[in-house]
């Protein structure tokens, strides 16, 4: 079984190509931060219905990355494109504390995907420009990080639109990815 | 019939993971040493030294040594990050601490940050690794020193062990992991941990 795994992720990795989920509640940040990785720069966006995906180079790494729509209504549908996934990014507005909770539970809920099992997962502790948004630490303990024990995480302050933290996060993402994963 | 018992103690014991909790402040060479024993014990090339980034979050490493599984999990040590160290007690087997031998300056916050995990009763007959790390530079000070510096009090009900190791070139390492081995097989801790497993159930 070790050995079928392995082979998987030689060849996963042998061509250097990963496919990274962003998810996270609506207004989280998911679509600045896919095009601040992609184009460097900060677009306008509308709220996502469906989906943006984009090829983001770094690190010697095809990162493919999608960015589901993150309203209630749509949420059931981010399952649909769980296979075959090595990576999940899952933003947080840290200034949204009303809604930790909620971030809380979806997340836990992502967790518990057996297609997503094998995923490492990395959090952005986004909008970091904002007054009133909670650190790092203090996401990690509102969003239960610890309950994570057979998978590593990472969680990296952020700031979508003046570009901060992002590419730290793509570095532990590629680190981690090229060391075995999960 | 002795040796039948035993032989399925040694056999559930093969079975089960183990899990080693790698603490120490920020900068001790936690990861490093994570990654250190992966190339070692696994065929898993580690990540060099110069690509590692200070964690914040878990980083996980699966090696088996003897057909036993270990389990290291490698927490943040920044100040901000040793609150959430705790929630992983309960389910650890033992504990490695790691302290940078080569910087004087830190070892009163080492000293507190180890006392604090030493009197927290989830930990209660853990086995204790404390790794006096980066002998590999010339300023670096000797196990016995770090263990009078650390100057620890009631240890003497735990299993405990100071070694000098090398994250970074590997002096100290395979010992290291052989006396945890070791002390992890016949602690009490091991055995309360999995009559409470098996009590829960097949786990996961």
């Amino acid at each position: 079984m070790g050995i079928v795994f392995t082979k998987l992720f030689s060849s996963l990795f042998g061509n250097k190509e990963a496919r990274i989920l962003v998810l996270g509640l609506d207004n989280a940040g998911k679509t600045t931060i896919l095009y601040r990785l992609q184009m460097g720069e900060v677009v306008s966006t509308i709220p996502t219905i469906g989906f943006n995906v984009e090829t983001v180079q770094y690190n010697n790494i095809k990162f493919q990355v999608w960015d589901l729509g993150g309203q209630t209504s749509i949420r059931p549908y981010w399952r649909c494109y769980f296979p075959n996934t090595q990576a999940i990014i899952y933003v947080v507005d840290s200034s949204d504390t009303d809604r930790l909770v909620i971030a809380k539970e979806e997340f836990h809920a992502i967790l518990e995907e057996e297609e997503l099992k094998g995923a490492v997962v990395l959090l952005f502790a986004n909008k970091q420009d904002l007054p009133g948004a909670l650190d790092d630490a203090a996401v990690t303990e509102a969003l239960e990080l610890h309950k994570i024990k057979n998978r590593q995480w990472s969680i990296f302050k952020t700031s979508a639109i003046k570009g901060e933290g992002l590419f730290e996060g793509l570095d532990w993402l590629s680190n981690t990815l090229k060391s075995g994963g999960g | 019939m002795f040796s039948l018992f035993y032989g399925l103690w040694k056999y559930l014991f093969s079975k089960m993971e183990l899990h080693v909790l790698i603490l120490g402040i920020d900068k001790a060479g936690k990861t490093t040493l994570l990654e250190k024993m992966k190339s070692v014990y696994s065929n898993i090339e580690g990540l060099p030294p110069d690509r590692i980034v200070p964690t914040v979050g878990l980083n996980i490493g699966r090696i088996e040594v003897a057909s036993r599984k270990l389990v290291f999990w490698d927490l943040g040590g920044q100040f901000g990050l040793r609150s959430i160290w705790e929630k992983y007690y309960e389910e650890a087997h033992a504990v490695v601490f790691v302290v940078d031998a080569a910087s004087p300056s830190r070892f009163e916050d080492a000293k507190s940050a180890l006392e604090k995990v030493l009197r927290h009763e989830d930990l209660q007959g853990a086995p204790l690794l404390i790794l006096a790390n980066k002998q590999d530079l010339p300023e670096a000070v000797s196990a016995e020193e770090i263990s009078r510096y650390l100057d620890l009090k009631k240890l003497d009900e735990r299993v405990y062990m100071f070694e000098a190791v090398s994250a970074f070139d590997g002096m100290g390492i395979r010992e290291s992991v052989e006396w945890l081995v070791e002390v992890m097989e016949r602690s009490k801790r091991t055995e309360t941990l999995r009559a409470r497993a098996s009590a829960m159930g097949p786990g996961p």
